[in-house]
């Protein structure tokens, strides 16, 4: 059904789509630039590989672990960690480097973790290809297809819960505004909590998702965090649908955009693959300081009318 | 006067003191178990990390720039001293020194070449190193004025992002267009250190600790001057400092250009030690990461901090490859390598400073305009008029 080219393309922007809304949901919550996203995205894709190679089976029945055990992640890095430190009303940039280091140490357990594998059940967990185990569907590979179904039904989810619960009203309110959210008997803590959870789970997705289109490494996540953050600030960081569609263009962009690149100006050019979608970070950066949320569409609609009518009169 | 027990004794309750006294004691017993050559390696990596943290340290602590891109004035540094002093050499003796240079097929027969006539000709190999130096510095300065443009439009977090996504991005070009520094293979230095063959790891240690040495009293000179006191005062309230008249964009570019000088040299530095260029080396986790680390445990803003910092870490880092075998063996029992301790050590450390020690070892003491005997005998003064003066 798709190209090759785009089947990749389709599931790695879907996993940077969920990671960067990850990402943006932390910042806008907790002001928390979240570099555990790495260690957490390669966890989900561990947790994924390991079940697989040890029970078998479809592949996607273990994505749902994977979610788990992101959330666990993102429990113990608020609870132990961001908690603390926000009740301290810290920097910026120390939460940032608060999570560094517990992306340091997520770094190390899964480097010890694939040690074990391979030492104790001879495994192969260094270079991992999960698309190998993958099957096919309408003659292309199921991930292009069930990857942004993912996406969808996680931000599909997401709105609902956001706008038809009565929590998600309740974060959104937090998120609006913390200190009237507060004096309007909010528990910030369990907000926060909630955004942590939803976070961890969805780099995790993110990371299960991203390894079915690239080699699965411990590295993986650290190697692929600038494409996050590219995908977060290129959604604006203020909402969390701006940080999913980011994440996807982002994505989208660096497979579609290097394959034609590459079939106009030569195979070279394959190697500087990740300088798409920093180019398109920074032009963003350049005309608009704030990412594409923070474009007042009606503004810039009204001010092309303007300059059209400039023209014909 | 006081006598000098007191001195002695204020002086040594000092935290920075105990901590120094405490490594001097390893390092003793290491030099005694293993040799001096370990502490000769451990002293170059130390000087090496010194200057590039007190570069940071210049940016992030005294003006205030979030600095999440390190990585990329030292691979500037790095690159320029792969890329253009070896062809210098090779085009002025008749060697290969185009794009061929760096193709590794041709720069391992030239390499060899420089060295034989490095060995020979002290001036030359004395004004090569400095040549080195000046190039990485100048080029650091560029790459800093460069990243100064967004700087100075960015917020503090999108500035930190963007600048760490760069460093990735300066990487993957070294990767990847190989007549720079041989792409994936890696590129030789010619060693200026060849003429004191034998004493190679003495000289080198020697003379990188001196460059160290006069880092830190520059920045120290630097951050105790005017200019120093406008960069805390630019970092504390910008706002202010508009007020007062200060110029915050060209403060900021100033900074900048100054710690990227500084930073490339120390990358520069790096690979004559290493002898050899490889850009998949140059990682944000070493070289933007590390720093980050060693400036937040010697605490953010204190410029002898930093080299107690990097001091600290670097010695337990070495602690750690030492003893790896023989402390956390049992790790091998289950196939695991201790030298993954490493991160999880690095990242408690950081974890631990954030949590419990925001300052560091040794926080950031005010900066006076006046000695502070004079400040305190103004304050007196002051007082005894306004007790004088009747108020009303």
């Amino acid at each position: 059904m798709f190209p090759p080219w785009l089947a990749g393309g389709l599931v790695y922007a879907s996993a940077l789509s969920l990671t960067a809304g990850g990402i943006t949901l932390l910042y806008i919550t907790t002001r928390t630039f979240n570099f555990a996203h790495a260690g957490m995205a390669t966890f989900g894709f561990y947790i994924t590989y390991i079940f697989y190679s040890f029970r078998g089976g479809n592949l996607y029945q273990y994505f749902p672990l994977s979610f788990l055990f992101g959330s666990l992640l993102g429990i113990i890095c608020y609870i132990g960690l961001n908690k603390p430190l926000l009740r301290r009303q810290a920097s910026t940039i120390t939460l940032m480097m608060s999570t560094l280091g517990y992306d340091l140490i997520l770094l190390s357990i899964i480097q010890m973790l694939c040690d074990y594998l391979s030492y104790t059940f001879k495994l192969y967990p260094r270079r991992v290809t999960m698309s190998a185990y993958d099957f096919e569907m309408f003659r292309t590979s199921a991930a292009s297809i069930i990857s942004p179904i993912i996406a969808i039904t996680i931000l599909t989810l997401l709105h609902l819960f956001l706008t038809r619960t009565k929590f998600g009203t309740s974060m959104r309110a937090t998120i609006e505004n913390p200190i009237l959210a507060s004096a309007s008997g909010i528990n910030s803590d369990k907000v926060y909590l909630m955004s942590w959870v939803i976070g961890g789970g969805m780099a995790a997705l993110g990371g299960a998702v991203m390894s079915l289109t690239m080699t699965g490494t411990p590295v993986m996540g650290m190697t692929l965090i600038a494409q996050m953050f590219a995908g977060a600030i290129l959604g604006g960081l203020e909402s969390i649908y701006g940080g999913i569609l980011g994440g996807f263009i982002v994505g989208l962009a660096e497979y579609v955009g290097i394959y034609y690149l590459a079939v106009m100006v030569g195979p070279w050019i394959l190697g500087y693959r990740m300088a798409l979608p920093l180019l398109i970070m920074a032009i963003t950066l350049l005309l608009f300081p704030r990412g594409l949320a923070g474009i007042q569409w009606s503004y810039l609609m009204e001010s092309i009318k303007r300059a059209r009518k400039g023209v014909k009169s | 006067m006081r006598n000098i027990g007191d001195v002695l004794k204020q002086n040594l309750m000092k935290r920075e003191v105990i901590i120094s006294l405490v490594i001097l004691l390893v390092l003793t017993y290491l030099a005694i178990s293993y040799g001096l050559s370990i502490i000769l390696s451990t002293l170059i990596i130390f000087s090496i990390f010194s200057i590039v943290t007190l570069s940071l340290n210049l940016e992030v602590g005294h003006t205030g720039i979030s600095q999440f891109g390190r990585v990329i004035s030292v691979i500037a540094g790095a690159f320029v001293v792969g890329a253009i002093p070896g062809r210098i050499l090779a085009f002025l003796y008749g060697l290969p020194f185009g794009l061929e240079y760096a193709d590794d097929a041709v720069n391992y027969k030239v390499v060899p070449f420089i060295h034989k006539i490095l060995e020979k000709n002290i001036a030359l190999a004395l004004g090569f190193f400095l040549f080195c130096l000046v190039l990485a510095g100048l080029s650091g300065a560029l790459i800093g004025w460069l990243t100064s443009r967004p700087a100075i439009r960015l917020r503090e977090a999108y500035l930190g992002i963007s600048l760490l996504a760069f460093g990735d991005f300066f990487m993957w070009v070294g990767h990847n267009w190989e007549p720079l520094v041989g792409g994936t293979t890696a590129v030789f230095i010619p060693d200026p250190f060849r003429i004191v063959w034998g004493y190679r790891i003495q000289a080198v240690a020697f003379t990188f600790l001196a460059i160290a040495v006069l880092v830190y009293l520059f920045i120290e000179r630097i951050t105790k001057s005017p200019f120093g006191r406008t960069l805390k005062m630019l970092r504390d309230s910008p706002l202010v400092s508009r007020v007062y008249g200060k110029n915050i964009v060209k403060i900021r570019t100033q900074s900048l250009v100054i710690g990227s000088a500084i930073a490339a040299i120390g990358g520069a530095l790096y690979v004559i030690y290493t002898g050899t260029c490889t850009a998949i080396g140059f990682t944000r986790l070493t070289w933007t990461f590390w720093p980050w680390a060693y400036m937040m445990l010697g605490g953010i803003g204190s410029n002898i901090g930093m080299v107690l910092g990097v001091l600290v870490l670097t010695v337990l880092r070495t602690l750690i490859i030492l003893y790896r075998k023989s402390v956390f063996g049992f790790l091998l029992l289950w196939g695991i390598d201790p030298i993954w301790l490493e991160y999880t050590l690095l990242g408690l450390v950081i974890i631990f400073i954030v949590l419990f020690m925001p300052y560091g070892l040794v926080p950031e003491k005010a900066e006076t305009v006046l000695p502070s005997g004079r400040i305190k005998a103004i304050l007196e003064s002051v007082r005894k008029q306004s007790s004088r003066t009747p108020e009303n």
